[in-house]
């Protein structure tokens, strides 16, 4: 593992928040809309080792952390997005069957990001947050599995070209 | 081969997991510092912000118009017919148009009810995958933006300052989750409290049971002290719905927000309230059908019938 390669990877993800923040908060869509910087971070972690993909989820988690539309305390996504990410990252390392098909990527990502977004809920519930009617919770989530099932697929390619400028040649697809 | 981990690893993950855990605490128990990165995030990001704004709002428009095309057909029809004839003189002024519109009907319920407030463009909306409702306003603690200020549009309640940056601010959304508001209706003066329920609905749960709630009763502000966080007779929505189940404890009712929150574009922020309680002046007045023109034909008894006149014959 290379600390010092994991470092460089931090534009690449500031650029991300800043996009997310700037423009894809604009856009307004539909189904609740999606978290680039949380899709991102679990693509990114399924292409890496889980020591890599546990630092990818503590560098993106502190992001959405910062950003001013999270209503939990500071840590609440950093926790979960570590979670998140070592586990996609876990069930991905060492499994061809699963990192040399981009649709089990895709699919991996999206299930991810349903996952860490419950994980989210649940804690924000012990830590008293309002979440509303299980209605508007569903209803988010399934936006959230629509939006990741259909940006993670044009991404993903651009995503794993950074990752192989950065960590090497092992996660190429 | 399934991945074992070393014990490098492993420290690594509990280093990061405590950290998390350690930033949770920090921020739970108020520690300033936490506070503040998020606040120079936010100050940072809003010059971006506004830029982002800017350069997305002709797909934001297309956005909002593919996701309405099925409910509002009919008056997209109607409204189609009239862009014809707007389209070559108001092009590039459609956006403006729209912000002044709605800029007009939040000074004229300003203006009623005798607040004193700052306009401010929404710049943007919160992501709903954190299951909060949220948007950010162009004006901050510079323009006299404060924390626990009214927010209003031209329907009515917005919702509330959450934080105020130097030139932005945060307003939590009268359908976020965690949003609650002292409410009474209009005419009758009966209280309760009304919670957001994630979208246009919300929840309203009356104190005393014994009071009665019907269908399409408006719903105010009750007003804080100080006229913060909410100044008094704010319009917040009207009742869909009562539940009057007999073995309840409280009485209970869904409400429709005046406001439609995915289509904000210019709000007011509430700097001052009015000297004396508004109280029922800014419910807005119902909708009322439009009269068709009838006429009615009396028979006057005795009264001769025109007869046709004989033509007369030509003689030869």
């Amino acid at each position: 593992m290379s600390l010092r390669r994991f470092f460089y990877s931090f534009p690449i993800f500031f650029s991300v928040f800043l996009l997310q923040e700037a423009v894809v908060t604009q856009m307004r869509l539909p189904a609740g809309g999606i978290n680039l910087l949380l899709v991102v971070a679990l693509i990114w972690a399924a292409l890496s080792t889980p020591e890599i993909g546990a630092l990818t989820g503590f560098g993106a988690g502190l992001m959405m952390d910062v950003s001013q539309t999270s209503p939990g305390p500071m840590g609440h996504w950093t926790l979960v997005l570590i979670i998140a990410c070592y586990a996609v990252a876990f069930l991905g390392y060492g499994d061809d069957n699963i990192r040399g098909n981009p649709i089990n990527i895709v699919f991996l990502v999206t299930i991810g990001v349903v996952a860490a977004q419950s994980v989210f809920l649940l804690l924000g519930m012990m830590l008293g947050q309002e979440i509303g009617s299980i209605s508007n919770v569903a209803f988010i989530l399934a936006g959230s599995a629509f939006w990741t099932a259909i940006i993670s697929p044009l991404i993903l390619k651009v995503v794993s070209y950074f990752h192989i400028i950065i960590f090497g040649v092992r996660s190429h697809l | 081969m399934r991945y074992g981990g070393d014990n490098r690893g492993r420290l690594l993950i509990i280093v990061l997991l405590v950290t998390s855990l350690f930033l949770i605490t920090l921020d739970l128990r108020g520690v300033q510092v936490i506070d503040g990165l998020r606040t120079g995030t936010q100050t940072a990001l809003t010059p971006v912000q506004k830029v982002g704004s800017w350069a997305v709002s002709p797909f934001r428009n297309f956005i909002s118009d593919v996701t309405h095309l099925g409910r509002t057909r009919n008056q997209m029809d109607k409204l189609k017919a009239e862009n014809d004839k707007l389209r070559l003189t108001l092009q590039s002024r459609e956006t403006a148009d729209a912000q002044l519109k709605q800029l007009k009907g939040v000074l004229n319920l300003a203006g009623t009810a005798g607040y004193k407030v700052v306009n401010a463009k929404v710049i943007s909306q919160g992501s709903s995958t954190s299951f909060t409702q949220t948007i950010t306003i162009d004006a901050g603690t510079s323009s006299g933006v404060h924390t626990n200020m009214t927010v209003l549009s031209g329907f009515g309640l917005v919702g509330v300052v959450k934080y105020a940056y130097t030139n932005s601010a945060l307003v939590q959304l009268a359908s976020d989750p965690a949003f609650k508001i002292g409410a009474r209706i209009a005419g009758t003066q009966q209280i309760g409290i009304l919670s957001g329920q994630g979208t246009r609905k919300g929840v309203l749960q009356l104190l005393d049971n014994t009071t009665q709630v019907r269908k399409g009763d408006a719903l105010l502000a009750r007003g804080s002290q100080n006229g913060r966080p909410f100044v008094p007779g704010v319009p917040i929505g009207e009742v869909t719905s009562v539940d009057n189940s007999p073995g309840a404890v409280t009485q209970t009712a869904d409400v429709k927000f005046y406001t439609n929150f995915s289509t904000l574009g210019v709000v007011a922020v509430v700097v001052s309230g009015s000297s004396a309680d508004p109280r029922d002046a800014l419910v807005p007045p119902k909708p009322r059908p439009t009269p068709l023109p009838t006429v009615t034909i009396y028979a006057t008894p005795g009264a001769v019938e025109p007869s046709p006149t004989p033509t007369p014959k030509p003689t030869k």
